[in-house]
């Protein structure tokens, strides 16, 4: 399946898309972000960030910088080698050619041989894919690059940003008619493995009777919390875990008094896992608001 | 790898890293994934699909965010390059200019029309109305142009011109004429008026030049310069505002689907349109750039500015007309 049969997969997404748009609403169930969800002909699901107009406005200047950087070369080179740089020579018609070809050329090129990318787009890990996560045809790279001759009007791809401004996908006209968007590929760290600082006492373990059941949900949003403590300050801490804490402590029908340690026991008890003390790095759970 | 018991998200981390990591590597490599050795293409499938899994899995489980995002990004990376576009061949492009751009030309022709007229109209009123009274021409053309213009035409092409000369000018014909068809095309998007307007002012302009340099007495001079690549440039430049107006209807008459819908499907055929105009447009620049200023007699440009508008009006009319095994099609 390495290879897959280009034609193959077309057909297969094609179909699917006749059934119907697989595209979900950006805004993903989680919140804010510009999440978008891409169906795979494995019928796997994963979720794609959607570039922002600053990050591909920064990919345009490298691009800008670069073509513009090859054109001055090419002028040094063509005026170093003697040739007249008057209107009236073959230096002058190439330098002409080469404007040419990085004005209209450049991102046809690269975004045809690169799958979606551009040096620019390289550096800053962005890619130009179909609204379905698919990779981009001949045609699409085509349309969606001579587009840019209504997307940079009435000077500095203003009409883009202003576009890209009501799109939910922040698509310009060109990705808007070719059918595409612009993904980020960054590469999210998987955090070390969990751990409370100080560890949480025999005590402080009892409060908790062990009976306490959570669900699913409940047990990666206490997860997803115990994992930021130590990025927040010791005060937003105890105030995030204040706002859930009083919930399950009149479930349990318990009190406590560190909103913070509680639901870290809370999760221990419960059954979430929670590594050996040992490491320095953990930030202290709960301890500095003790002293 | 029992279901009732689900295995902490630690342990499933220790226990799948490696081969997360062993992807992120192969991906990591800057070489395309055909380039690779084989063992590692088959290794990179096999830990896609894997990661696949465990990305269902460690969603279902309602494993931590970071882990879900970790392999959402990893399987998309993964995605876009196992599944990357078809290769280019040079068939495709001939697949092109024998049946998919002349095809969708012939289906589109109510838009040609449109833009013809668009352009030919102002055209013909402008090198009346200069003809008529040369002074209106500074109006749209700036009158030091038309000054330059009128005498360098006055002169003839008898001379000749040098080499360097006719390739500075066939480049500046690419840079100056295709840039202008790109943005007569891309402007299209504004509910076709851009593509409207960019014919009408190019065809006054063209116009009002022609009638104030036939006014100065160098008509049959310029005439004979235009004709031959006009077959061309002229024919390309409507089509590309075709294709603009094409992209731009599609916004307006939408048929039942969304605005957007309606504009996707018309995507391919006009990137069709653009693409064969842009390729006519590189012709024509040669023959404007080398053989429209050469000393060939005046007869032998006519005659061949002839067989070139046949030609090209032959090729838009009958080319792939034939139902060949054609894969793609016409739309």
């Amino acid at each position: 399946m390495a290879t897959v049969h280009r034609a193959d997969y077309d057909a297969r997404v094609r179909g699917r898309q006749r059934q119907a748009p697989r595209m979900r609403s950006p805004v993903a169930p989680d919140g804010l972000d510009t999440l978008v969800e891409v169906e795979t002909p494995e019928h796997v699901t994963f979720r794609v960030n959607v570039a922002g107009p600053s990050r591909r406005a920064v990919a345009y200047v490298l691009d800008l910088l670069i073509r513009g950087g090859v054109l001055f070369v090419v002028a040094l080179v063509a005026s170093m080698a003697g040739v007249d740089v008057e209107f009236d020579g073959w230096s002058t018609g190439v330098l002409l050619l080469v404007a040419f070809a990085l004005e209209w050329g450049y991102y046809i090129l690269f975004e045809s041989l690169w799958s979606g990318q551009t040096p620019g787009k390289r550096a800053m890990s962005l890619r130009a894919v179909k609204d379905g996560g698919v990779p981009l045809t001949f045609l699409d790279v085509v349309l969606r690059n001579l587009l840019r001759g209504a997307d940079w009007l009435p000077a500095f791809n203003v009409v883009a940003l202003f576009v890209m401004a009501f799109d939910e996908r922040f698509r310009r006209l060109g990705d808007l008619v070719a059918g595409t968007m612009v993904i980020a590929e960054s590469r999210a760290h998987i955090g070390t493995a969990l751990m409370v600082s100080p560890p949480l006492t025999a005590a402080e373990l009892e409060t908790i009777p062990a009976s306490a059941h959570l669900s699913g949900a409940e047990m990666s949003a206490l997860e997803t919390f115990l994992r930021r403590l130590g990025t927040l300050s010791p005060a937003r801490e105890l105030e995030l875990a204040d706002m859930v804490a009083p919930m399950f402590a009149r479930r349990l029908g318990v009190r406590y008094d560190d909103g913070v340690r509680f639901l870290a026991a809370l999760f221990v008890r419960a059954g979430g896992q929670v590594a050996a003390a040992g490491g320095g790095a953990a930030a202290p759970v709960g301890a500095r608001r003790r002293a | 790898m029992s279901g009732d018991h689900p295995l902490g998200q630690d342990a499933f981390v220790a226990r799948r890293r490696a081969r997360w990591q062993q992807l992120d590597q192969i991906l990591a490599q800057r070489k395309a994934l055909h380039e690779l050795p084989p063992d590692l293409i088959s290794t990179a499938g096999r830990l896609y699909r894997t990661v696949c899994a465990d990305l269902m899995r460690a969603r279902a489980a309602g494993y931590g965010r970071d882990i879900v995002e970790h392999l959402d990004q990893l399987a998309g990376r993964a995605h876009n390059r196992l599944y990357r576009a078809s290769p280019y061949k040079i068939s495709r492009l001939w697949d092109l200019l024998a049946r998919g751009f002349p095809r969708t030309l012939r289906e589109s022709w109510r838009f040609v029309a449109a833009a013809a007229a668009l352009f030919v109209v102002p055209l013909v009123i402008g090198l009346l109305a200069t003809w008529a009274n040369p002074d209106l021409a500074a109006e749209v053309v700036p009158r030091g142009q038309l000054d330059m213009l009128a005498q360098s035409y006055a002169q003839g092409f008898s001379a000749g011109r040098s080499e360097s000369a006719d390739t500075s000018m066939a480049g500046f014909y690419v840079y100056n004429n295709v840039g202008i068809a790109f943005r007569v095309f891309a402007t299209g998007i504004f509910f076709g008026l851009g593509s409207a307007f960019y014919l009408v002012s190019n065809g006054v302009m063209i116009g009002a030049t022609l009638g104030y340099v036939i006014a100065a007495g160098a008509g049959r001079n310029i005439l004979t310069f235009v004709m031959g690549h006009g077959a061309f440039e002229l024919t390309a430049l409507v089509i590309s505002g075709a294709a603009g107006m094409r992209m731009g209807y599609a916004l307006v008459r939408t048929e039942g689907r969304t605005r957007l819908g309606s504009l996707r499907e018309e995507g391919p055929p006009v990137a069709r349109l653009a693409l064969g105009a842009a390729i006519m447009l590189g012709i024509a620049a040669v023959i404007e750039g080398y053989w429209s200023p050469s000393s060939v007699p005046d007869g032998v440009k006519w005659g061949t500015a002839g067989a070139l508008w046949v030609l090209v009006m032959a090729y838009f009319a009958f080319a792939g007309r034939r139902v060949a095994a054609a894969p793609g099609g016409s739309r």
